[in-house]
């Protein structure tokens, strides 16, 4: 080629003949099988299949041992005319239950559990999901602004029902947030805490809370929902 | 033409065809039969009889109950006291927080409920825990020669106590 | 019978005409007959012919998804084999629990098995899930499969609710009363969902029946279905996604 390309320029115009009309717009986002790179492809069979046997068998042994060794509990048969004490739910529900000890029924057994659900699944629809670059970079202030103001804000709420299961995970995850504020300078774990976004933030502040409100339900609540420490759960006989 | 007679009746707009009309009379039709299966599914799964045990029952007599006596009835859960200066009350024992059967402690006077430690005075009143409401009284009625008949079905004024 | 003798064996099946009628491609050891494999099976052909190499390394999606649908497969059928034992009714389904703990051969080991799995697949569920928004594969095109598996969720939690009331003893009884009551609460339809749910007004037989019919055959069928356009999703959407593969392109400006 003699001549060098010339610069690319964005023209708008209705004249199919000067301007074709279809334009080939090439977004990140684009799914993966357009946006074909030079990659290794591999046969399903066998690569994938066996990977699959593979984890199969896995999981089937694994389960089978733990299935031998572990029993599934059974109690009395049921007495409509007796509670147990403590009756819990199962595993899953029993951060639930153990919100229930500081929020009325509706708050806790329908409110949130109804938020939860609609806040998951509303996630890729939501614009700070799709956009988010790390929490820091942009105007810094008025983010320490935000975070500071909605930290203090849900301490002050939850501390209010005194629900501190919530109140020191909120603190925690703020602390970790204002540390990777100060600056890019420190070592690995740094530099990764600063590239954090907001919504991994969130959720992170989300998991800490659930399971830290599982933990305690399951471990450190005894009779009459009171707190034990787990080797005390059951009443000597 | 019929379209024009339509038309000028108002029921046909300018521009809905004979077609359209169909089609709109065909998806409502097609809307009608899905609201109707709707609802007589949920009709279908709404049990019209219950086995359960009946609200209904009978309780003693009113002398059985003086002053300060707490009787708990199992089967029907319902606590029956003997109110302060004469007279007979019920209350349900179902825990108003998540529905546990609550105990009477005779020796600190309070009902409790072993799920989440509310904790009732003998009123009902909520005195600790999460219970978002006092227990509920149920209705008492006497025959002539006083005996009682509590119904656990029907609750009545907080406070309302039964007197001779 | 020695190696070769097997393999002759082998062979002379493979040629014969009732095998080929049933296997309509031939041995695969070329990359047309690898991809027939694949192609001419019912329950196979979901996959694609080929995949992305990266996408087969464990750490790529740490195979929380396969964890989790290995463990629903090992519930149907555990599942399956515990009904032939059990019946629905008051008291007889604590009985039955107790026969297939003390008199049925293995019932202990199956129902253990049945149990752990309801674990991991609920454990495995949220796993996968934190899986998928920390890697941000929900971005578009895969933001309503990502919807579809918040619903598979919910199926998950209500399958293993359900089915913690089967064995009818003091856990199952009073679990299920503290949560429907929490089910009142709702404003509206709180009540009549728990009568509907319970089939009365206490957790009787009428609700371990209603339950067991929900447990065995309303939430399997619905978790097949969602189940089914989830992974077909992901096929139309070109794999699974693992960590996002640009980052500098990935975070950012829109």
């Amino acid at each position: 080629m003699s001549q060098p390309t010339p610069p690319l320029e964005l023209v708008e115009s209705s004249d199919p003949i000067v301007t074709p009309r279809r334009v080939a717009l090439v977004r990140p986002d684009l799914r993966p099988s357009v946006r074909r790179e030079d990659e290794r492809w591999v046969m399903t069979f066998p690569h994938l299949i066996l990977r699959e046997l593979i984890l199969f068998m896995a999981v089937v042994i694994a389960l089978s041992l733990i299935a031998l060794i572990f029993d599934a509990p059974l109690e009395g048969i049921a007495n409509p005319l007796e509670t147990p004490n403590p009756s819990k739910a199962p595993w899953y529900f029993l951060g639930l239950q153990e919100l229930l000890h500081y929020f009325p029924p509706v708050v806790a057994g329908v409110l949130i559990p109804g938020l939860v659900v609609v806040a998951l699944a509303v996630i890729p629809y939501a614009r700070i999901n799709l956009s988010a670059g790390p929490l820091w970079s942009g105007d810094e202030r008025k983010i320490r602004t935000w975070v500071g103001l909605v930290t203090a804000m849900l301490t002050i709420l939850f501390a209010g029902f005194r629900c501190w299961p919530i109140v020191v995970p909120t603190l925690a995850v703020a602390g970790a947030m204002f540390a990777a504020y100060k600056g890019t300078e420190g070592g690995r774990f740094r530099r990764f805490l600063v590239g954090v976004t907001l919504p991994e933030w969130i959720m992170t502040w989300f998991i800490v809370v659930a399971t830290l409100l599982t933990v305690i339900g399951t471990f450190f609540r005894g009779p009459g929902w009171s707190l034990v420490w787990p080797w005390n759960m059951h009443l000597p006989v | 033409m019929p379209e024009d007679r339509a038309k000028s009746r108002g029921l046909l707009s300018e521009e809905e065809t004979r077609r359209d009309f169909l089609t709109r009379i065909g998806v409502g039709a097609c809307v009608v039969t899905g609201v109707g299966a709707a609802f007589t599914l949920l009709d279908y799964m709404e049990p019209k009889v219950l086995f359960e045990p009946p609200t209904l029952f009978r309780a003693g007599n009113l002398n059985d109950f003086p002053e300060g006596t707490v009787r708990f009835n199992e089967e029907q859960k319902t606590y029956i006291l003997g109110a302060a200066g004469g007279g007979v009350y019920a209350l349900s024992a179902v825990c108003t927080h998540l529905g546990c059967i609550t105990r009477y402690l005779s020796s600190e006077g309070v009902i409790a409920c072993p799920c989440h430690g509310s904790r009732f005075d003998l009123e009902g009143n909520v005195v600790h825990g999460p219970a978002p409401h006092p227990l509920p009284w149920l209705e008492v009625k006497a025959d002539a020669s006083g005996n009682l008949l509590v119904d656990t079905g029907r609750t009545i004024p907080h406070g309302k106590v039964l007197k001779v | 019978m020695s190696g070769t003798a097997l393999a002759n064996l082998a062979d002379w099946i493979r040629d014969s005409s009732v095998y080929r009628s049933i296997v309509r491609h031939g041995s695969a050891d070329t990359n047309r007959n690898r991809s027939l494999v694949i192609f001419e099976n019912l329950f196979l052909h979901v996959h694609p012919v080929k995949v992305r190499e990266k996408t087969l390394r464990f750490t790529h999606t740490f195979w929380l998804g396969g964890i989790t649908l290995v463990s629903s497969i090992i519930l149907f059928a555990t599942g399956i084999l515990l009904m032939f034992y059990y019946h629905p009714s008051v008291p007889q389904a604590y009985i039955d629990m107790k026969e297939l703990q003390f008199v049925v051969d293995n019932g202990v080991w199956l129902r253990n098995l049945h149990r752990w799995s309801a674990h991991l697949m609920v454990f495995g569920s949220f796993l996968h899930l934190i899986r998928v928004f920390y890697h941000r594969a929900y971005r578009p095109p895969r933001q309503f499969n990502w919807v579809i598996g918040v619903v598979l969720l919910l199926l998950t939690l209500l399958l293993s609710y359900t089915g913690y009331l089967l064995p009818w003893d003091q856990l199952a009884f009073w679990g299920v009363s503290v949560g429907t009551n929490m089910a009142k609460e709702a404003p509206l339809i709180g009540k009549p969902l728990r009568f509907l749910l319970l089939g009365g007004n206490i957790v009787s037989e009428n609700a371990l029946l209603r339950f067991y019919v929900l447990h065995c055959v309303v939430l399997p069928v619905a978790f097949i279905l969602f189940l089914s356009v989830h992974i077909w999703r992901i096929r139309k959407d070109g794999g699974v996604q693992g960590p996002p593969e640009d980052p500098s392109a990935e975070k950012g400006a829109p």
